[in-house]
């Protein structure tokens, strides 16, 4: 039985190396990784979702990812979307770089402004990932102030993702239709673990951390809550 | 029916654990053929050293204790040599290893095998290894524990 | 009139191989040999964006890759592209073991030597490429 997936955010940069552009965006998907947000971020390699990162494609379909792309053929955010799942966020960089592109210096080489785009889209960057998980930081320390709960090991449906990636999924009626939500039994597993009863606290936590794994429309949003705090007053009966 | 092999994900990373396999706690495996214990990296172990450039295994004939190096790699990040889990003598060493060192990184469980032994004191060693889930268990925690680093 | 043999790097942002495999195409393709050859990117090939696509199956293409997953290969003739040689940075390391290269964003010394060596090695290939590729 895999686990729940760790929050973490998947960055996909175009690395385009005709253009400076291109290399801003690995420049600061690197920063991220590698100074802002390591244990919160991870990269996604686009060429991968052709030739055999089963891993990468598993894992952009069931975490956040944010696509950063060179120009406006976003490579990145169409790419993901194409093989495995729209991207949470979008970014590129022409839209925010100085209009004359010789500014930021070669492909190769950037200039000194190109690096400072560089350092202000990583901080953007930074700031999505904080959003897309949910993370309230304490600026003295740049510490996240919310902590990893351990979960117990319930017996749950073996219901798993076509994709392959093994993450349980589970069906279930919303507003008269079927919807599947990945990761459902996991997340049950996970509250019924710290205690969690049914009630409109845990309604409103079940959506925030569902939301994570599966895009909800807000329009619909309360009646996914419902219909969820439902199932998972029947998974807590069961479990009992 | 044989249970699936064990996978362990974290992030993008899976790291395949077959069932039917013994292992130390270094990453070695170990599957047992008669008299003889065939003996390659896991795929957690080739994950972490990252893409293999040269790999050796100590020449046939060599006498082993449980411990002594029996292998080593060298790739791009690291040099690592292997202690083998095994007391016993080298009675063959895999013939790909000079040349395609890669074989360790793209099928560590079948082509990508190091050293043959012949075993002379397997109940002891065989108390020593792991199972496929005391093995999960071990890979599970090191990750977390780097990820915490 | 000759057109110019592709060259395409994985550029993998998660190695250090993936970073000499740039920085060889880069001296190529700015250095060794601009008027001969021409960068193209891995990440339009991926989208399947048609102009790329007709460019890489009519033009022969030297894939510059990390590692043995060989994306850029696998990528080029996965799009109908003829991948003329390819190249990787890996095998590059086994001939000169005394450059191991580290740094991602920033590639080290022996990464710069290596990518010289990748930029001899592609330069080699393109002399041998020369009555090979395809003349307009």
């Amino acid at each position: 039985m895999p686990e729940l997936p760790k929050k973490k955010v998947g960055l996909i940069a175009c690395s385009g190396e005709e253009i400076p552009e291109g290399t801003i965006t690995r420049l600061a998907v690197r920063r991220v990784l590698e100074s802002l947000r390591p244990q919160q971020s991870v990269t996604i390699w686009l060429p991968l979702f052709l030739a055999g990162g089963e891993g990468d494609r598993a894992f952009a379909c069931f975490h956040p990812t944010i696509a950063v792309d060179g120009c406006e053929k976003r490579c990145a955010a169409r790419g993901t979307e194409m093989y495995s799942g729209k991207p949470a966020v979008s970014i590129v960089v022409s839209d925010r770089a100085p209009t004359d592109s010789s500014e930021l210096g070669s492909a190769r080489r950037l200039s000194e402004a190109g690096m400072q785009v560089v350092n202000s889209l990583a901080d953007q960057i930074a700031r999505h990932v904080d959003e897309l998980l949910g993370l309230k930081w304490d600026r003295r320390s740049e510490a996240a102030l919310q902590s990893a709960k351990p979960q117990e090991d319930f017996k749950l449906s073996q219901t798993t993702c076509s994709c392959g990636s093994g993450i349980p999924v589970e069906t279930l009626q919303v507003a008269g239709r079927e919807v599947t939500l990945i990761g459902l039994p996991l997340v049950f597993a996970q509250f019924r673990g710290e205690g969690k009863l049914p009630s409109n606290s845990t309604k409103t936590e079940l959506i925030e951390t569902l939301r994570i794994y599966n895009p909800i429309p807000h329009q619909e949003e309360a009646a996914y809550a419902e219909a969820i705090l439902q199932k998972y007053a029947a998974f807590c009966r069961r479990s009992n | 029916m044989p249970e699936e092999d064990i996978k362990v994900t974290i992030d993008k990373f899976t790291f395949l654990i077959p069932r039917d396999l013994s292992y130390s706690e270094t990453g070695v495996w170990v599957k047992l053929e008669g008299s003889r214990a065939r003996l390659g990296l896991s795929d957690f172990t080739q994950q972490h050293s990252g893409d293999v450039a040269f790999a050796k295994a100590r020449p046939v004939g060599t006498k082993l204790e449980s411990g002594d190096e029996f292998a080593e790699i060298e790739t791009v990040k690291v040099n690592v040599s292997f202690p083998s889990p095994v007391k016993g003598t080298i009675v063959e060493i895999s013939p790909s290893l000079e040349e395609a060192g890669e074989l360790i990184n793209q099928d560590p469980y079948n082509k990508g095998w190091l050293a043959v032994v012949e075993l002379t004191d397997w109940e002891k060693d065989r108390a020593r290894l792991l199972d496929a889930e005391g093995y999960a268990a071990l890979v599970r925690n090191q990750v977390e524990t780097e990820l915490e680093a | 009139m000759k057109e110019k043999v592709l060259i395409v790097p994985c550029s993998g942002i998660g190695k250090s191989l993936g970073s000499v495999a740039r920085e060889g195409a880069y001296i190529v393709t700015e250095e060794l040999y601009p008027e001969q050859t021409r960068l193209m990117p891995l990440a339009l090939l991926v989208l399947g964006d048609k102009e790329t696509q007709t460019e890489v199956s009519s033009v022969g293409a030297i894939a510059i890759d990390g590692c043995a997953r060989a994306c850029a290969a696998k990528v080029v003739e996965g799009r109908g592209g003829r991948v003329a040689r390819p190249l990787q940075v890996l095998d590059l390391c086994r001939r000169h073991p005394d450059l191991k290269p580290s740094g991602i964003s920033e590639l080290d010394e022996a990464g710069h030597k290596l990518a010289q060596a990748l930029a001899v090695e592609v330069k080699a290939l393109l002399d041998n490429l020369k009555g090979e590729v395809t003349h307009a």
